[in-house]
């Protein structure tokens, strides 16, 4: 209907009246089909979409990944290792494993054991590729004075000779993989959305970089890359995933995925593995047996922010 | 008009179209060996919880050797603070009311003390000896929330055992240097002065 209304209203360029520039443009090209100066123009516009979008051609098509087909998934990640190899000069793998069956993904930390060595941090982003400079890091340890739990008043920069420290306790913040997630909601292109086993992800091909999602998100569990990520290519790790950690570009925003090229074959999560004290669990909240189940069934635990009615799947928990 | 639209539009396909010849030369099939992980299969304990074997110092093994009903040192139930042999030892463990043969098999060194059921613990088996005190922390450790385990969230997992962490004579877990703290968001220098 509105289509319909809006070319009888006489908008469209055929109907419109001319102007008078228009007007003498159209004297002057009478003889020739089109002059100079247009045709110029035109190249020079169209030559500037692929210059100043500083993407390839393929890319700009590309389509968002929950659509694409089989083949164009597999096109992709052959032109996105084509694309890593000249940038690194490694042989890269790009996985696009899907969701296991009957899994959701949870995970514990146990805040009575952390002690803020910020082990975790260091491997998830030597996992992730995270940028060094400017830095991003998936994992903030907050350090509170015990007995107080305002995060207001927690600090990420502390810097003591050793930890843990007397009288200070410490909680690491990452995503939380919420089940009813604000930052996937407000994504005005779907670039982000929640995967059948609970990993919230991003298509960074297809985000517009407009960081509402940011601004959703009550944890600060996302990071947008204002310049172009650094990564020292002898430290880039080339086992990668498509919603995971594959290299990024600039203006896009990023996310911890739980390791998604990790956890999707099976494995833990880096900081899972890397944690001196044993204070990180994962599993499948699917299964009784799991240890995160368990850790739920017996042990006190707590969500951040749960009265915000994001329903985290991230549990915080006291062991003892 | 409508023609210079016509030409823009030509124009345009005309860009794309060589972009995609060049695309097709360029589009090398790459081969997707990746690197295969080869784990090496160091022998387990075929235990409920597996793990490597650790074989003891050189120095203090074999444990009978030394001690046993005829040897050099006969058993000897008083406890005593200062050791001849095993000096790099200081126990720190359970205050003054533990020491070596509350764990330690008197009669062959080789084992650990046994459960009521009277058959003799094997190191690789030590946390049944520890849960005989820390009950509650063993059952957790079972169930794999208190503790580390690496390797497969649905499958193989690595365990590490309470000895793995805790120094069975030293229990403490020991501070550690953290890594360094983020860096700080840049801030104009007047703004910095203030703080």
């Amino acid at each position: 209907m509105r289509h319909k209304k809006s070319s009888e209203s006489g908008s469209s360029p055929g109907n419109r009246p001319p102007t008078d520039l228009e007007n003498s443009s159209i004297k002057k090209t009478n003889s020739e089909l089109l002059d100079r100066r247009t045709f110029m123009a035109g190249a020079a516009s169209v030559l500037g979409m692929f210059a100043v979008s500083s993407c390839s051609w393929q890319e700009f098509i590309q389509n968002n990944f929950q659509r694409m087909t089989k083949e164009e998934i597999e096109q992709t990640v052959e032109r996105l290792r084509k694309e890593y190899k000249e940038k690194y000069g490694k042989d890269f793998v790009v996985g696009t494993e899907g969701p296991l069956e009957a899994t959701l993904f949870g995970y514990a930390l146990d805040i009575q054991r952390c002690i803020g060595c910020r082990k975790c941090v260091y491997a998830c982003v030597e996992e992730n590729n995270q940028s060094r400079d400017p830095q991003i890091q998936y994992i903030r340890v907050l350090r509170f004075k015990d007995g107080d739990m305002d995060l207001e008043h927690s600090t990420i920069y502390y810097d003591p000779e050793e930890v843990p420290e007397d009288g200070y306790y410490y909680m690491p913040v990452q995503c939380q993989h919420c089940a009813n997630a604000p930052c996937t909601k407000v994504c005005p292109v779907r670039a982000t959305w929640t995967e059948r086993d609970g990993i919230v992800v991003v298509d960074y091909n297809w985000c517009i970089g407009c960081r509402y999602c940011m601004a959703a998100c009550p944890y600060m569990g996302r990071w947008f890359n204002f310049a172009e990520p650094v990564i020292p290519a002898e430290s880039i790790n080339t086992v990668t995933h498509y919603l995971g950690n594959r290299p990024r570009m600039k203006n896009v925003v990023e996310k911890c995925t739980f390791c998604i090229q990790r956890v999707r074959v099976g494995k833990y999560p880096a900081c899972v593995e890397v944690c001196p004290v044993g204070a990180r669990k994962f599993g499948n909240l699917l299964d009784p047996d799991s240890e995160i189940s368990k850790i739920i069934r017996n042990k006190r635990v707590f969500r951040l922010k749960s009265e915000l009615n994001t329903q985290p799947k991230f549990y915080y928990f006291f062991a003892t | 008009m409508k023609s210079k639209y016509l030409i823009l539009l030509l124009t345009a396909l005309g860009i794309m179209g060589y972009c995609f010849s060049l695309a097709d030369k360029s589009a090398l099939a790459q081969s997707q060996d990746a690197e295969a992980l080869k784990e090496i299969q160091a022998p387990t304990s075929e235990k409920e919880f597996p793990v490597p074997l650790r074989p003891l110092p050189k120095t203090i093994t074999p444990c009978r050797a030394c001690h046993g009903p005829e040897k050099d040192f006969p058993v000897n139930f008083k406890r005593r603070e200062d050791l001849l042999v095993h000096t790099n030892i200081r126990l720190n463990h359970g205050g003054i009311r533990l020491w070596c043969l509350d764990c330690h098999h008197p009669d062959n060194r080789n084992y650990l003390l046994p459960l009521s059921d009277g058959k003799v613990i094997e190191f690789e088996q030590s946390y049944l000896l520890c849960g005989k005190c820390h009950g509650t922390i063993y059952r957790d450790w079972r169930d794999g929330i208190h503790g580390k385990r690496t390797g497969s969230w649905n499958g193989v997992k690595n365990y590490y055992l309470c000895v793995t962490c805790h120094d069975p004579h030293n229990p403490k877990f020991k501070p550690m240097a953290p890594m360094p703290p983020p860096k700080k968001p840049w801030t104009p220098v007047e703004v910095q002065a203030r703080h």
